[in-house]
């Protein structure tokens, strides 16, 4: 998939943008603060509708502005040319497709992948289970058809159930809630493994191609519980029932599930240094990239939101040599690439929420 | 506007489906467009609010005991179509391929919206199941989480009765083309396939 044009009316603090790419390797450079990683979010926005930036609507809507504006000009390696429109307001957003509305969220997830490297990735690592699991059921929501149902069923029948714990748990309709649970929690725990142990391959080979490190770099999946059934998940519901109802609210199940980053067999949060961290969730992108290339084949875009600059020169060599050829990339930088050799790249200029060609 | 006006449209707006302006818009009409409207509105309003009542039996409205629907002896009593509300009992009616009774359940399982068992008109539905002339109860109920789980929870209650729980097929819309169907349609459509004859 190319971008070939994006068109912005008051994203952030862009009032009015209109860029035509033609290289597959754009650079927006610029200081801090100008900019740059607010379009990098405009053009992720495109695949799912949502910034990668905490939030609501007003942050993205430019100061003074009743609305957001974002037009995207798409060649799609199955739908050809395609056009998206999106209007984002203080409450709530628009977008159509070629015209057409897009009613379902559902429908549009996948159809216009795109990959975002960024320094925060770390946080992947350090942080909680909680940006873990986002990062997975994203990707999942992206690829992999009927997650998302079962994502959001499992969380509706989550809250309900919940609400009946902390009422006591007693009543009849406690049961009814955990019968729509199960299957969910199933299909969850099965299209996550699934995923993880495909990722988990390919986090291995590209780590061995960006670290110099002899140790093996992996993920691996932390299933919060085991269930192949709805009816074993049920079991485990009613074995945990006690605890949940004196807590208030449902303590095992894949709203708690999480995966370790490991590195020479040793967990990475713990054990790994910062380089060795970075090496890791670069290998994660690089493995979802691959991942979602092969499940939907489309080429997801791929924003590069200031990681090149913290690469030292090897590694950034190596970088680019892991990077398919024909994938096209978004970075930012508050200084040129070096080493990229003139004519490679396709440069704005940012400037106030300006941007020019270099 | 003025202190009474403000009052009418706060009561309007509260309304189902009514928002500021379309609160705005009717109070505009009764007082000032056409005022000779008002007292024939009070008076159907007054009217209807002293004689519809809930159907004792199913839920439906009526104005005596029993509904138009219930009262009808041309109607099939083997079978009970349980709705959430009046609206879907409508819709059903009006597509005039139904002849059984129905239940009104006036609402769906939502415990985070503080609906429970208690809140539903369940008692009457038991106790019309628990009867000999009734042979089959159809689930008509929505076909969201709340709507399943209701579902789920109707099955279990009506377990001691000795009747056939079914419940309606969700696939393609009628004269809809496979391609225009969402993907989750799609997947209700063949998980309720059946054979061709």
């Amino acid at each position: 998939m190319k971008l070939s044009t994006i068109r912005l009316q008051n994203f952030r603090n862009i009032a009015e943008a209109s860029l035509e790419f033609g290289r597959g390797r754009v650079f927006f450079v610029g200081a801090n603060g100008q900019g740059k990683t607010n379009l990098l979010e405009a053009i992720g926005y495109v695949s799912a509708l949502r910034a990668f930036r905490p939030g609501d609507n007003r942050a993205l809507i430019r100061d003074g502005a009743g609305e957001a504006g974002i037009g995207y000009v798409l060649e799609h390696e199955r739908t050809g040319r395609s056009e998206v429109i999106v209007r984002i307001r203080l409450r709530g957003k628009e977008a159509t497709l070629d015209g057409e509305p897009v009613r379902r969220l559902a429908d549009y997830l996948g159809r216009f992948p795109t990959v975002l490297f960024s320094s925060g990735d770390i946080q992947l690592i350090r942080g909680a289970p909680a940006g873990r699991r986002r990062f997975l059921d994203l990707h999942l929501a992206g690829c992999e058809p009927g997650y998302l149902e079962a994502l959001q069923k499992y969380h509706r029948a989550l809250e309900h159930r919940n609400r009946l714990l902390k009422e006591g748990g007693a009543g009849s309709a406690l049961k009814a809630f955990e019968r729509e649970m199960a299957p969910a929690a199933v299909r969850l725990i099965a299209a996550r493994r699934q995923a993880m142990e495909k990722l988990g391959g390919l986090v291995e080979a590209f780590h061995g191609r960006i670290s110099d490190g002899a140790e093996t770099g992996t993920v691996a999946y932390r299933p919060d519980v085991e269930a192949d059934s709805a009816e074993a998940f049920l079991a485990l519901l009613a074995k945990n029932k006690m605890r949940d109802v004196q807590v208030g609210s449902t303590q095992r199940g894949p709203h708690r599930d999480d995966f370790a980053f490991r590195l020479g067999g040793k967990d990475a949060a713990i054990f790994a240094s910062e380089g060795q961290q970075r090496a890791l969730v670069l290998a994660l992108r690089f493995g979802q990239l691959r991942d979602v290339r092969e499940r939907s084949g489309v080429a997801p875009l791929v924003l590069a939101d200031d990681v090149l600059g913290e690469l030292d020169p090897v590694r950034r060599e190596r970088f680019w040599a892991a990077l398919e050829d024909d994938v096209q990339l978004f970075a930012t930088g508050t200084t040129l690439p070096g080493n990229a050799g003139e004519g490679q790249w396709q440069v704005f200029r940012v400037e106030a929420g300006v941007f020019r060609e270099a | 506007m003025t202190p009474a006006f403000d009052r009418l449209l706060d009561v309007l707006k509260r309304l189902p489906g009514l928002g500021y302006r379309s609160a705005e818009r009717i109070a505009l009409h009764l007082l000032v467009e056409k005022p000779e409207s008002l007292e024939s509105l009070v008076a159907a309003l007054r009217e209807a609010a002293g004689s519809v009542r809930p159907c004792t039996r199913c839920g439906n409205i009526a104005e005596g005991e029993l509904c138009a629907i219930c009262a009808d002896p041309n109607r099939d009593r083997a079978s009970i179509c349980v709705v959430e509300h009046v609206p879907d009992l409508i819709a059903m009616e009006r597509s005039g391929s139904y002849r059984g009774l129905y239940h009104v359940l006036q609402g769906k399982l939502a415990p985070i919206r503080g609906v429970g068992p208690d809140a539903l008109n369940i008692a009457p539905l038991l106790e019309r199941a628990g009867s000999d002339e009734v042979r089959e109860v159809i689930l008509a109920l929505s076909n969201d989480v709340e709507g399943e789980a209701t579902c789920h929870w109707l099955s279990d209650q009506l377990a001691g009765s000795n009747v056939r729980i079914s419940r309606i097929g969700f696939g393609l819309p009628s004269g809809g083309g496979v391609v225009f169907a969402d993907p989750v349609t799609l997947k209700s459509a063949l998980e309720g396939r059946r054979d061709y004859l």
